[in-house]
């Protein structure tokens, strides 16, 4: 199986390396030919996003609790601006805790999954995580930024 | 008519005819109807002649006049006076009467030299009601020469300035009267609200007994004579046993009224009254107000018992002098007395307090030091608080107190917004139930705690009778009956006075009911208080909490991280080949358990810091739809067929937060089919009403709820455990016996139930299944 997503990178906001490992080794067992970008703070992310050379991401994958900026203000920020809030944001955190949860959708998280402890379990999620957004799912054009 | 003569309602023995004691004195029924203003007669040891004031000539003689004036009435009545004075005697009386201010005023005016068998004679005169009246005194005087009196007195003051206190004040005053006079005996005998006398303060010979604090009945001092004691400042009876003189003629020949006697030194005294003094084998007397205006607060009571004593004029005015300082004083004195009693009413009361806002309740006051007697003048206290009652000292029982409770909650006095407090000196009066524990409890004074509930403070008094020495008392004092019978003494007088004073007690002071309420604002400020801090301490508690939200979130968040990383190369390394040896396989593979157990036990730990805090959501549930998702939700493990669970009859509806309840359900019935060896696993959830026969171990604060109950059939808890079941963590078995867990389980019941204000606990032992029983009295009133 191979996805080819269209030149569209996809971003990680990932402080973890471990964990930043984990969706390298996915991407490759998915055969996801794209280029991945890796922010590991919330800031980072929204730098990505803006300014001249902006990347448009097929999916960002968003940790939550990340140093400086997090993960829920950076998704706030993108969900708030209207030329990046079309870019599906996945949250993938290890928080389990109900108002994490209300939170990120509240804020428009695209949608929030949890990061099991296994690591079989964990890489299979990613798998099918970018598998779904990148392969299943239609989207906007990237270029698109107006609904 | 004068100002004196006594009206009364019912005939008098005497009706229509002029009063004499001589005549009449010993018809009388009543002390109180007797005209001792105008008594008819002189105390025989001087003479006394009225005289008409524009020509000095005599109206009325008393019929002594032969031996100490040297001439019979007959021959001085219609006559000048000159024929007893001499010339410039009479000059002298004339004179005087236009110069000095004589009306109702006795003054001094000459003394009548020995004239061979008549002693020296004072001679005073005083004009009343259109007459003047002349007195002659023996002096009492010896050659001795005359003391300085004005010194006396000047030392007297300065002795009387000196005390802190009223007793002190009238210890002074008694022994400088004694000092000054040479009585054997000198009382300040201090009036009490309801009219009965104590011996306050006492000098005497030492060969006396003492009868300082004894209690006299009211009556001991009738009416009359207290009347009179308002109008003069000193009333001397130099001889008990002297006898009396009558006036000729009884009445004013020219007006036809009795004169009026009442600044009369000479005025004859009741029969009454020396029968009395003689009754207590007293031989001369003198008495003094302690007065402001028409107020009498007591009397100095001076007894002599070596025969007559002749308290002279010069000395009497000097003890009139004194009288009228001690009356100035004495009030001052006493509103020291008062406030020093306030200071120290307050004192122990705001220890009382202090004490109790640092032990954190009100009992204290009735077992600490200081305890509620400790301040105020009360045989016993009691406290209803924390729906019990607390006592200190002598009180009624506590059925008793329970129904006076009742009954003062329901008091009009209750229910002042400023100033609810009920005292009274005869609780028999308004409450006939009191009249059976009089004895404690005549005098209660008492005050609401709250106004929503009947907690109370009350202190009790008992009746009179029990608390004072009384006078009348013979085994505290001798007496002797004289010839008029046993009326006459202090012992019959007692008698009387014992029934007026039943279900009486000592009457609450203002001082005392003014320190009671403000002791019961204290109380309410610390009631107040106490409520602040507990929101001071509800913020903190708030705050504490989302500090340990926040720590519970970030310790698994960052617990967890690294234990996904160590799980991850683990599991690598197991994949790599490199990794043949079968030991280490073996340990690859503890590791990677290990971190999924700590996985769990973070997240146990996180939920269970959630179940204590987020809002409960009460609403109307239906307990069986409850159930049947609580039942699917453990699905997989009776999905065997092996497994069943029993509903003996439908649940009731209740008001709770459904999502919890169903966790509780959950975890008690997963409970239920983990701890299990059986092959038919049967499991039982049922209710007990809160008027069905009770579970036993049912603790006491289940009471009145309906009960829930999970029921199995399994291995079943010994009874040392059970006290461990719910803390959080603690495992009985292996930890992968009984398909594993981490121990939360019940911690999170306990807790869900605790939020329902409800109670959990168990029924179990080995072999016999677990029953886990459980309330949630949310559902009542919330």
């Amino acid at each position: 199986m191979s996805i080819v997503s269209k030149l569209s990178p996809i971003i990680i906001v990932e402080d973890s390396d471990e964990d930043f490992d984990t969706v390298v080794q996915a991407v490759r067992k998915a055969g996801i030919v794209a280029e991945v970008q890796r922010a590991t703070t919330g800031g980072e992310c929204l730098d990505l996003l803006r300014g001249a050379s902006a990347i448009r991401p097929a999916v960002v994958l968003m940790d939550l609790n990340t140093p400086g900026t997090d993960g829920r203000e950076a998704l706030a920020a993108i969900k708030g601006d209207d030329a990046l809030k079309l870019f599906p944001i996945v949250v993938f955190s290890t928080s389990a805790d109900p108002r994490d949860v209300v939170y990120c959708y509240v804020a428009g998280a695209n949608a929030y999954h949890v990061k099991p402890v296994r690591y079989p379990d964990h890489l299979q999620l990613v798998i099918d995580i970018l598998t779904y957004w990148l392969g299943r799912v239609a989207l906007p054009d990237p270029g698109r930024t107006k609904s | 008519m004068t100002d004196s003569t006594i009206q009364t309602e019912t005939p008098t023995p005497w009706d229509g005819q002029p009063y004499s004691i001589k005549r009449h004195g010993l018809t009388l029924t009543n002390c109180d109807s007797e005209p001792v203003q105008t008594p008819g007669c002189v105390q025989a040891h001087g003479a006394l002649l009225v005289l008409d004031p524009a020509d000095l000539t005599v109206l009325q003689a008393s019929d002594n006049s032969e031996a100490l004036l040297g001439h019979p009435p007959e021959e001085l009545l219609g006559r000048p006076v000159v024929a007893v004075l001499g010339p410039d005697g009479e000059a002298r009386l004339r004179a005087f009467l236009a110069s000095e201010p004589t009306d109702r005023n006795p003054l001094y005016v000459l003394t009548l030299p020995d004239r061979g068998v008549v002693p020296p004679l004072d001679v005073t005169v005083h004009t009343i009601d259109g007459v003047a009246v002349v007195e002659f005194e023996a002096t009492g005087r010896t050659d001795a020469g005359e003391p300085d009196y004005y010194a006396l007195v000047k030392k007297t003051v300065n002795r009387l300035q000196t005390a802190d206190t009223l007793r002190q004040f009238c210890d002074i005053a008694a022994d400088e009267v004694r000092t000054l006079t040479g009585l054997d005996r000198v009382m300040v005998y201090k009036f009490h609200a309801d009219g009965h006398g104590e011996v306050f303060a006492e000098s005497k010979r030492a060969d006396l007994d003492p009868w300082l604090g004894l209690h006299y009945p009211a009556g001991d001092i009738p009416k009359p004579a207290r009347d009179v004691f308002t109008k003069i400042w000193v009333r001397p009876t130099p001889d008990v046993d002297g006898g009396l003189a009558e006036m000729v003629p009884l009445v004013n020949p020219e007006t036809g009224q009795p004169l009026t006697m009442t600044h009369c030194a000479l005025r004859g005294a009741s029969i009454m009254y020396t029968e009395y003094l003689k009754n207590m084998k007293v031989t001369a007397g003198l008495t003094m107000p302690i007065r402001r205006a028409e107020d009498l607060w007591g009397l100095i009571a001076c007894h002599h018992y070596a025969g007559p004593k002749f308290v002279p004029y010069q000395v009497r005015a000097a003890c009139e002098f004194l009288a009228q300082v001690v009356s100035l004083q004495y009030k001052a004195a006493e509103d020291r007395e008062h406030f020093a009693y306030r200071l120290k009413l307050d004192g122990v009361h705001q220890q009382l307090v202090a004490q109790a806002a640092h032990e954190g309740g009100l009992s204290a006051m009735t077992d600490g030091a200081p305890v509620l007697l400790d301040g105020m003048a009360a045989g016993g206290a009691a406290l209803y608080h924390s729906d019990r009652w607390w006592r200190v000292g002598t009180t009624p029982t506590e059925p008793e107190l329970e129904a006076l409770g009742e009954w003062l909650v329901g008091r009009p006095e209750f229910t002042s917004a400023t100033r609810p407090l009920y005292a009274t000196d005869a609780l028999g009066r308004d409450y006939p139930p009191g009249t059976a524990f009089a004895d404690v409890a005549s005098g209660v004074l008492a005050f609401p705690l709250s106004r929503t509930n009947r907690n109370l403070m009350l202190w009790f008094r008992p009746e009179t009778i029990h608390t004072i020495h009384w006078g009348g008392n013979p085994h505290e004092k001798p007496s002797v009956t004289g010839p008029y019978g046993p009326r006459l003494t202090p012992r019959a007088s007692f008698e009387l006075f014992a029934e007026s004073v039943r279900g009486r007690s000592l009457p609450w002071m203002a001082v005392e009911v003014d320190a009671a309420a403000r002791l019961r604002l204290l109380i309410m400020e610390l009631v107040v208080s106490r409520a602040e801090r507990l929101a001071d301490l509800n913020t903190d508690l708030a705050r504490s909490n989302d500090e340990l939200d926040a720590f519970a979130y970030v310790a698994s968040h960052d617990l967890k991280e690294p234990l996904r990383g160590i799980h991850k190369y683990a599991h690598q390394l197991l994949e790599d080949a490199a990794v043949a040896d079968e030991e280490h396989r073996k340990k690859l593979e503890g590791l990677m358990r290990l971190t999924v157990r700590m996985d769990g036990l973070l997240d146990s730990l996180l939920h269970f810091s959630r179940v204590g805090r987020a809002a409960l959501q009460l609403e109307e549930t239906d307990l069986d739809e409850v159930l049947a998702e609580a039942v699917e939700m453990v699905g997989s493990r009776t999905a065997d067929g092996r497994s069943e669970v029993i509903v003996p009859r439908p649940l009731p509806h209740v008001r709770c937060d459904r999502v919890r309840c169903r966790e509780i359900l959950v975890n008690l019935l997963s409970n239920a089919l983990k701890y299990t060896d059986q092959k038919e696993k049967r499991i039982e959830v049922g209710f007990i009403d809160r008027n069905e026969a009770q579970p036993r171990g049912r603790p006491d604060g289940a009471a009145g709820h309906a009960i829930f109950y999970v029921k199995d059939n399994g291995i079943g808890i010994p009874a040392k455990h059970h006290g461990q079941v719910f803390k959080m963590f603690k495992r009985l078995h292996g930890r992968d016996e009984y398909g594993g867990g981490t121990g939360a389980g019940l911690t999170i019941v306990k807790r869900l139930v605790e939020r329902h204000r409800g109670q959990v606990w168990l029924d179990s032992a080995p072999g016999a299944g677990t029953t886990f029983y459980f309330t949630l009295p949310c559902q009542e009133g919330a």
